[in-house]
């Protein structure tokens, strides 16, 4: 069977720690935001977020998340210490306050991170925004498809931190009801959330030796771009479409073999409607009627670890045969003519699902699963 | 560690500053920091010298991926809106737009209609061998047909500019 073995998973959000509580929380649909208790946010617009209440610091998060995810796949030190880690992070934690001698950088976390969970080497470090997970995650199978690795550790994570939360605030990008609404009327934008999560994947033939079956197989991945604007993305969800051509192409299936679309979904007027766009582009008529949900409506948008999260929160969903709820939904948006799943969990008969994620930049990727 | 499995074609490079260089052109929308108008600079030098004034032609520029390699980032950014929180005022809004490599990136995509993936790394090593290895993996992948890579670091010294380096390449001969 093709594709690239996804063995191992560890995940931890505001929805709680571990598997079991994302796949309980977005099931259910709770959206997990509340008033920020982590920073001072008296001076801003906007003052909820998802957060864990009991988070440590990026990097504990990110090598609890490591460790564990190595743990589910069964890998030994021998194992770890051969396979190189490829990290997706914003940059090194609170940099501009840290580095007064000299600039940290991210790829300082990712050696920490890997001498510390006795990892091998780091192989790359991304730093592509809302993108950076799930480029982390194509390339990454990209490599062990090819023969050029065996196995890699894919990490991300994002804690919302008073900096970025001031720079989302100051742009107008946060929810102002408390609520994020993908595809939905009366949306009003996005709102910020913890995340740290880390798989493990590997070759066919190198899994197989050590474990049973594989978590799932990530058979398809496409990344490309809009080539439109610096910020916005196109109106036509240009990129987001040849991205999903692309994966779509490698895991060598139709659209209408999809069970599940885990969209972007932002809650953002102008970009829900843009990926919509990008999806209809991408899967014709298929697109009218494959459930999809946006479970940053229940974790949030956790920045360069959304590319994990979702994919993880996807493989969870499709093993249990239930659909996430896309929470915040108040009615549909014609602009948005979507199978949304916003009444409750829906099951689901197909094996494949897709995973699509969208940046500044214009910036697009799209991810296949298979799980049987 | 990472193999590599084909060969790339140097089509044009460019660097900034380069010999008569002076200040570099500021680009609309973007403030404060050198980062990303040097960005803009040694992409704009490179593409000319393959391609003339933008954009590029449709059949190349449809599959050139932009490849943004910087250890440092936007450090005169991000200090400077660490320092505005800590001081409990307000950032501007046109931080936010400049707060990820990606967005220049992107500027440079629509310029230049470039349409194949945008990817910021954080070297692992030498910035050039990584960039040049993630463009090599996005063409033999199949996803991008060329690439355009750009090295760019920002010292952090108040007044001092970042410098960058780009290189064009295809996977053709």
């Amino acid at each position: 069977m093709g594709g690239v073995r996804l063995s191992g998973l560890a995940m931890a959000s505001a929805l709680g720690r571990g598997t079991e509580a994302q796949l309980a929380g977005t099931l259910a649909g709770v959206a997990a935001f509340a008033p920020v208790t982590r920073f001072d946010v008296a001076g801003h617009r906007v003052r909820v977020a998802a957060t864990l209440p009991d988070a440590g610091s990026l990097t504990d998060e990110l090598a609890t998340a490591i460790d564990e995810a190595c743990g589910s796949a069964g890998l030994s030190g021998a194992h770890r210490a051969a396979c190189p880690l490829v990290l997706a992070v914003h940059a090194f934690p609170n940099a501009p306050r840290v580095s007064a001698d000299r600039w940290r950088t991210a790829t300082e976390l990712a050696e920490l991170l890997a001498i510390r969970v006795g990892l091998g080497p780091v192989a790359r470090v991304y730093t592509s925004a809302c993108v950076s997970a799930s480029t982390a995650l194509a390339d990454a199978a990209a490599l062990i498809s090819s023969g050029r690795a065996d196995r890699i550790v894919v990490a991300g994570g994002y804690l919302v931190e008073p900096d970025q939360f001031a720079l989302f605030d100051a742009g107008r990008a946060l929810a102002t009801d408390g609520a994020v609404r993908p595809f939905s009327t009366g949306r009003t934008g996005l709102l910020l959330g913890d995340a740290v999560a880390a798989v493990v994947l590997e070759s066919a033939t190198g899994g197989r030796r050590r474990t049973g079956s594989p978590l799932a197989r990530l058979t398809g991945w496409g990344r490309a771009g809009d080539a439109f604007h610096a910020v916005q993305p196109h109106p036509q969800g240009q990129g987001l479409a040849k991205a999903i051509g692309a994966a779509l192409r490698r895991a060598r299936i139709g659209p209408g073999a999809l069970g599940y679309i885990n969209a972007h979904g932002t809650g953002t007027p102008f970009s829900d409607a843009a990926e919509a766009a990008g999806l209809r582009q991408a899967l014709g008529p298929a697109a009218a009627h494959v459930p999809l949900s946006s479970t940053k409506a229940t974790h949030g948008h956790t920045l360069e670890a959304s590319g994990l999260i979702e994919l993880g929160i996807t493989v969870l969903a499709m093993r249990a045969g239930k659909l996430p709820v896309n929470a915040g939904f108040l009615a549909a948006d014609e602009a948005c003519p979507l199978n949304v799943v916003h009444a409750g969990p829906r099951s689901v008969n197909s094996e494949w699902a897709l995973s699509v994620n969208a940046a500044f930049g214009g910036a697009c990727t799209a991810l296949v699963v298979r799980v049987t | 560690m990472i193999r590599t499995t084909i060969a790339l074609t140097v089509l044009a490079e460019a660097r900034w500053p380069e010999p008569g260089d002076d200040a570099v052109p500021q680009v609309p929308g973007f403030v404060l920091s050198s980062f990303n108008p040097v960005i803009a600079a040694v992409a704009d030098r490179c593409l000319r010298r393959r391609y003339g004034e933008p954009p590029a032609p449709r059949d190349d520029g449809s599959g050139t991926a932009l490849v943004l390699v910087s250890a440092s980032g936007d450090i005169a950014s991000a200090n400077h809106v660490a320092r505005t929180v800590d001081d409990g005022g307000r950032v501007g809004p046109l931080f936010f737009f400049q707060s990820v490599p990606n967005s220049i990136a992107g500027y440079l995509a629509a310029r230049w209609r470039l349409g194949g993936p945008v990817v910021c790394l954080c070297p692992t090593g030498d910035p050039r061998a990584d960039g040049l290895a993630e463009a090599e993996l996005l063409i033999a992948d199949g996803d991008a047909a060329a690439a355009l890579v750009v090295l760019v670091e920002q010292s952090g010294v108040d007044g001092v500019r970042a410098t960058a380096a780009a290189v064009l390449v295809s996977g053709g001969s």
